[in-house]
């Protein structure tokens, strides 16, 4: 078997996989360490061309420099800063005496504090922490199996509601991945604009509310019944206008985001200011505290930067041996109808997520593999949102999925079997199965929201700078230009 | 897959590391704070939104930079889930193995990288857009970043000290 050929890529990642679940190494060292191993045999045999390579500084200094990925470390400084903070509890106690009289309110609670607090968190393992924290301890009358059940999905509610870290980074793969697709042979849809954040963003926006919708009404059946515990101490006034502001805050800047008045990562910069301010306004925070919140978000913006590094390098010599080309390949030379082949490769998204948490399949799976999945269901809006809602589907499905994992173990809660588990969740994951099924079957789904130049029905109509760009992106011929990060981010 | 943030106690012998780390661990808040201003700066201001962009962009690449390193020595980077018992005293060869991983990675970056670094920063490079001096400061963070990358992978190999032992 010739490991420098077009599959080489394979063997990249069989390597990475098995390397990943056996050592406990970093990921970002691993995906370095297999990507220059496979370098040097491709060096050595010909199948890489070194001046191509040297292409790689080039592109990490393009990482460094990329607008989209300031925004990180302010998302995870907002994720630290909110875990030793009040806002939160301020949040969910107000939240709790808003739904006591329906029943259930603690499980509405901890659903309402996780649409909130989610879109502004660096990550599913920020929102899981926080949760854990706030939520688990105060739901765990409601038994292991349920309590565990609420904080994960409460946890994930960020995946898909935006600004969101994960929905922006993944708006900046589909943009790259769409500009992949419209140049693979069969792509249909010519007169659609390459999509942006914005547009992923307003494709997601009622996916994501049915979602949160269905899991309130399946959390509050579930427990409307059961024995609630009252609060220890009402809610203060302190404590409701803090609640008030925050919420209010957050709802402008989402609606600033939707409306396209704000760039998302300035909604999400104006809420970290204002966070900062109202922190220091308070004086909640010593200065030891400080330095341990800002200690925090530079070791986790680093290991999320890492990753990014270990990913550029990694698909680099990927794409150096033609792997990605030989994937879309086979899939668009399958016989299985265009809608099979993209439904295949969902469940190919859903298994790697089984494994993987957000950033490695941002930065990872989903470049492979959405071109394809945009040529095949020839709509880059829907493919974005159907690959987001997969993410959060997998990340709940016990006993691998990320968000479980972590309020396993984050929550302080009793150990419980998966068989329990998986009877608590089974309704949420319903509800996540059935709204991927519509918006699968219903593409018109994740348009009825769009700006109003979202989506061209007839021949494009393009800015001069949106020609200039797509024609710079088009101009990168070479495979090891295909997914520069220097497009635009906003 | 998780962090492990904070999962194991600094080693004594990387006081100049701690100290890099704190100093740049607070470029977070006026990194917010020019990600914030720059909606202002343009829909009231209507000038200078692109310059504190670039600001920015000089004080993000010099963040991350060091920030790869923080994380490794906080063994907070992403790797397959374990116990956190498990995870507090990391096997020595992990050391080994992440030097093998990242030193052939971080030779070639330098050295294909030195031609490119080299003519920016004699050439003070300016931002493309703007024309705001300091672009050559990003390709300088990206060579520390290898930098630090290296000599971390380096100085992990050496065995910590035990407690009490006097740190120069």
């Amino acid at each position: 078997m010739n490991i420098t050929g077009n599959m080489a890529g394979l063997w990249m990642l069989l390597a990475l996989g098995t390397l990943i679940l056996t050592t406990g190494l970093p990921v970002w060292a691993l995906l370095i360490g297999i990507a220059s191993l496979f370098a040097a045999a491709g060096l050595a045999t010909g199948a890489v061309d070194i001046n191509i390579l040297q292409a790689l500084p080039v592109r990490t200094t393009g990482l460094l420099e990329n607008d989209l990925l300031q925004a990180m470390p302010l998302y995870v400084f907002m994720g630290v800063l909110l875990q030793r903070v009040t806002v939160a509890d301020a949040l969910y106690a107000s939240l709790l005496r808003v739904f006591r009289p329906l029943g259930g309110s603690h499980a509405l609670a901890a659903l309402g504090v996780g649409a909130q607090i989610a879109p502004t968190n660096g990550s599913v393992a920020s929102s899981s922490a926080l949760l854990s924290r706030l939520v688990a301890p105060r739901v765990a009358h409601l038994g292991a199996a349920q309590a565990i059940s609420i904080v994960s999905v409460a946890a994930t509610i960020g995946v898909v509601v935006p600004p969101s870290l994960v929905l922006l980074l993944l708006g900046d793969a589909m943009l790259m991945a769409h500009l992949e697709a419209s140049k693979l042979p069969g792509y249909l849809q010519t007169g659609q604009r390459i999509i942006n954040t914005q547009d992923v963003m307003h494709a997601a926006l009622l996916p994501a509310l049915c979602v949160l919708l269905l899991w309130a009404l399946v959390a509050w059946w579930k427990t409307r019944n059961l024995k609630e515990i009252r609060p220890v101490a009402p809610v203060s006034r302190a404590q409701a206008a803090i609640a008030l502001i925050a919420g209010s805050a957050i709802v402008l800047l989402l609606a600033g985001v939707f409306t396209g008045k704000l760039f998302a990562v300035e909604a999400a910069a104006t809420g970290g200011v204002l966070l900062v301010i109202s922190t220091l306004a308070s004086r909640s925070l010593s200065f030891a505290d400080w330095k341990a919140v800002c200690g925090d978000t530079l070791q986790l913006s680093g290991a999320l930067f890492a990753l990014l590094v270990g990913a550029t390098t990694f698909s680099l010599v990927f794409r150096l041996f033609g792997t990605d080309r030989w994937i879309n390949g086979q899939l668009l030379g399958s016989t299985l109808p265009p809608l099979a082949t993209a439904a295949l490769v969902l469940l190919l998204v859903g298994l790697c997520a089984w494994v993987l948490d957000a950033f490695e399949m941002i930065f990872v799976v989903i470049p492979l593999v959405a071109p394809v999945l945009i040529a095949r269901l020839g709509d880059a809006q829907q493919a974005a949102v159907l690959m987001l809602l997969i993410l959060q589907l997998s990340f709940l499905i016990p006993p691998m999925g990320y968000a479980v994992l972590m309020a396993r173990a984050r929550s302080g809660l009793p150990a419980i079997p998966n068989r329990s588990l998986l009877k608590a969740l089974w309704p949420m994951l319903l509800v996540q199965v059935s709204v991927t099924a519509v918006v699968f079957a219903l593409p018109q789904t994740v348009h009825w929201l769009d700006a109003p130049a979202a989506v061209s029905t007839g021949a494009p109509t393009l800015s001069d700078d949106e020609i200039t760009r797509q024609m710079e992106e088009m101009s990168k011929a070479s495979p090891a230009d295909d997914d520069s990060v220097n497009a635009e981010k906003k | 897959m998780e962090t492990s943030s904070q999962a194991a106690p600094a080693v004594p012998t990387d006081g100049a590391f701690a100290k890099l780390c704190l100093i740049f661990s607070f470029l977070a808040l006026p990194l917010a704070l020019l990600l914030f201003a720059q909606w202002p700066l343009r829909e009231l201001l209507q000038a200078y939104s692109r310059q504190a962009n670039d600001l920015g962009q000089i004080l993000f690449a010099f963040y991350v930079a060091v920030a790869i390193t923080a994380a490794s020595r906080n063994h907070a980077h992403l790797a397959s889930s374990k116990p956190i018992h498990q995870r507090t005293h990391r096997p020595h060869w992990h050391a080994w193995a992440v030097l093998a991983c990242t030193a052939p990675w971080a030779a070639f970056m330098l050295w294909a990288a030195w031609p490119l670094v080299a003519a920016s920063v004699v050439s003070f490079e300016k931002f493309g857009e703007t024309l705001t001096p300091g672009y050559f400061l990003i390709k300088l963070a990206m060579v520390l970043m290898v930098l630090l990358v290296l000599i971390d992978g380096l100085v992990q190999l050496m065995p910590p000290q035990r407690p009490g032992t006097k740190t120069p």
